[in-house]
């Protein structure tokens, strides 16, 4: 086993996550395609180790709201079902809350929340007021402190007309909210989420993520959210880790990633008259072109701003243009390039 | 926040049950029913038996419905109370463990009384209306019968968690935890005089059907203090391995990524 992490005085105030070299792998059999594969993996299977995650080492404080992205298969789901108590790890330290999570799981339950975007814990044929009730014991609170809670989390989360409404019934944003009301009825000190917008629709993804940045700046609710939509994290994080093929690739914050990666400018332009445009200048790469307009790409260390500008204006009466940054997702897909890892690998 | 630790949340899962289970009103009825139904059809074979036969080995038509009451009570109790004792292997192979997990409650509990299932209550009732038309309803007997109850509750509970535990190791056996549930059902209702040697050690260990069905109802036929001494040391004894199988198993938990809803 490694070494324990050493710890600063008064770090057990602050820190509310602590990780160091944490690896675990899967026993998974692996067979040839086909029946003559299957009969051959019947007789002589043949079984072989998957790294998940590798020598994984982080700290998080309390109150932060700290975005683990990756795409699929990355370790994310691995990492925080670790750090739930879900799995034992291989190799390696940690400890959330001061609880080493598979050591004294039942306690450190009780100070978390955690979804799981994929496994619902409501009961699929009742009411969620029902699976609220039943929360409220397995916390072991009482039926008048349930009772307040649930009220406050209804205002909050904008439950009332859902409260009564069959699950089944229910829209998958519509759910997700209660699912996500359903994990902070316990008022815990930190929020586990994995992957809680799968499969919404934007307006539902942005209705979950109002909520939680409200909890997390209300109640200072620390959160860690897993999430391969870039967006969740730039709405909700201030501190982003990347993780790809189960090894930590980048661990800092917001500003930071921007910093580093966002080496280029988008320009959107519209003209007036119809025609066929180029921008031939150096450092300047053509995204898309049509009739009316385009969309370039250039990095401002090496071409001017208003060099592209008047390049752009010399080749007609611009109407409308706009200059932005590139959205988090091309920035993480360049981190992934950086790094030599292909991003669909899952 | 101040929390209750206690059992208390094991009464609001046996009530969420309920209330899943009869949000739809007629296919609740006709489950409830359906099973009582079935249990009659299948006791029909023993009327028609034993009208043939006054006794097969000691055992009357009388000691038959005892049986039956005994087997179709306490398979119902256990199915109401831990309705998941027979579904481990599916929820572990599945990766549904994750959800007990991720809660601050002792996981096999959890699991166990997170399932009720409505046919079984139909088993329950049946169980009390045969001991009630077996006759000889006295007080004592009524408790010896519900002792009886309870005990078989406990024993087809611990046996299929038993069974289901396999699957830590074997990864999947939902269908094996499927035939031994079958096994025990099946050899739990003969009477228990028919079988000896090899076939009775056998029916007390590996398929523990003697505990459920003829142990309980021989010390409801002749109450001493030795039979129910062996059916208490036998149930707590097959409760302790299930209880060690299953804690031993849940380290080797590898979750998974299916989408389960919950019923």
């Amino acid at each position: 086993m490694p070494a324990p992490i050493s710890r600063r005085k008064g770090e057990e105030q602050v820190v509310s996550i602590r990780v160091h070299q944490l690896t675990k792998s899967f026993r998974t059999r692996s067979k040839q395609e086909g029946l003559t594969g299957s009969w051959r993996a019947l007789w002589k299977p043949e079984w072989r180790q998957v790294p998940a995650i590798r020598d994984i080492s982080f700290l998080m404080e309390r109150g932060e709201a700290l975005g683990f992205i990756g795409p699929n298969g990355a370790g994310k789901s691995t990492t925080i079902k670790i750090l739930c108590g879900i799995l034992h790890p291989d190799a390696g330290t940690a400890e959330v809350l001061g609880h080493v999570p598979w050591q004294d799981r039942q306690q450190l339950c009780y100070e978390i929340g955690s979804v799981f975007g994929q496994r619902p814990q409501l009961w699929y044929h009742l009411p969620p007021v029902d699976s609220f009730h039943v929360y409220g014991a397995i916390y072991g609170l009482d039926r008048d402190a349930t009772r307040r809670r649930v009220d406050f989390l209804v205002d909050v989360f904008e439950l009332q007309h859902l409260l009564h409404t069959p699950v089944r019934k229910l829209s998958l944003g519509q759910r997700m909210r209660c699912e996500v009301a359903v994990s902070l009825l316990h008022a815990p000190k930190l929020l586990l989420l994995d992957e809680p917008s799968i499969g919404l629709d934007i307006v539902a993804k942005q209705r979950i993520r109002d909520t939680i940045r409200y909890m997390r700046d209300e109640e200072g609710v620390g959160v860690l959210l897993t999430s391969h939509d870039a967006g969740d994290i730039e709405a909700l994080c201030n501190r982003v880790i990347v993780i790809s093929d189960g090894q930590l690739i980048f661990d800092d914050t917001m500003d930071e990633l921007k910093r580093r990666h966002l080496t280029a400018k988008q320009v959107n332009v519209r003209y007036l008259e119809e025609g066929e445009r180029s921008l031939p200048m150096a450092g300047v790469e053509t995204v898309a072109a049509g009739r009316y307009g385009m969309q370039i790409r250039f990095d401002p260390r090496t071409v001017g701003v208003d060099a592209v500008i008047s390049g752009l204006h010399g080749l007609g009466s611009m109407v409308d243009i706009t200059i932005s940054d590139p959205d988090l997702e091309d920035i993480i897909g360049t981190i992934y390039a950086e790094n030599a890892l292909d991003p669909d690998a899952a | 926040m101040e929390r209750k630790r206690g059992l208390g949340f094991v009464g609001a899962l046996w009530r969420v049950n309920l209330l899943s289970a009869m949000e739809y009103r007629v296919p609740f009825i006709m489950q409830l029913g359906g099973m009582m139904l079935n249990n009659v059809i299948y006791f029909a074979f023993w009327v028609l038996f034993f009208d043939r036969f006054e006794e097969v080995q000691g055992w009357t038509l009388r000691d038959m419905m005892l049986l039956f009451a005994v087997v179709a009570s306490g398979l119902g109790l256990a199915m109401m109370l831990f309705g998941n004792c027979r579904a481990i292997a599916r929820i572990v192979a599945a990766g549904d463990l994750d959800r007990y997990l991720a809660l601050p409650r002792p996981v096999l509990l959890h699991v166990l009384a997170s399932r009720s299932s409505v046919p079984s209550m139909g088993d329950f009732v049946f169980g009390l209306i045969w001991f009630v038309l077996a006759g000889d309803v006295t007080a004592a007997h009524a408790l010896r019968f519900l002792l009886a109850v309870v005990l078989s509750a406990c024993t087809f509970t611990a046996s299929l968690v038993l069974a289901n535990s396999l699957v830590f190791w074997l990864r999947r056996s939902e269908l094996l935890a499927d035939h031994f549930l079958n096994a025990m059902i099946t050899f739990s209702l003969y009477p228990g005089t028919l079988f000896n040697g090899a076939a009775r050690v056998f029916l007390f260990t590996v398929v523990p059907a003697g505990l459920t069905g003829a142990l309980p109802v021989e010390m409801l036929r002749d109450f001493d203090a030795a039979t129910l001494g062996w059916l208490c040391a036998g149930t707590a004894v097959l409760a302790a391995f299930a209880l060690l199988a299953f804690q031993i198993g849940l380290r080797r938990y590898e979750s998974g990524s299916a989408i389960v809803v919950r019923i």
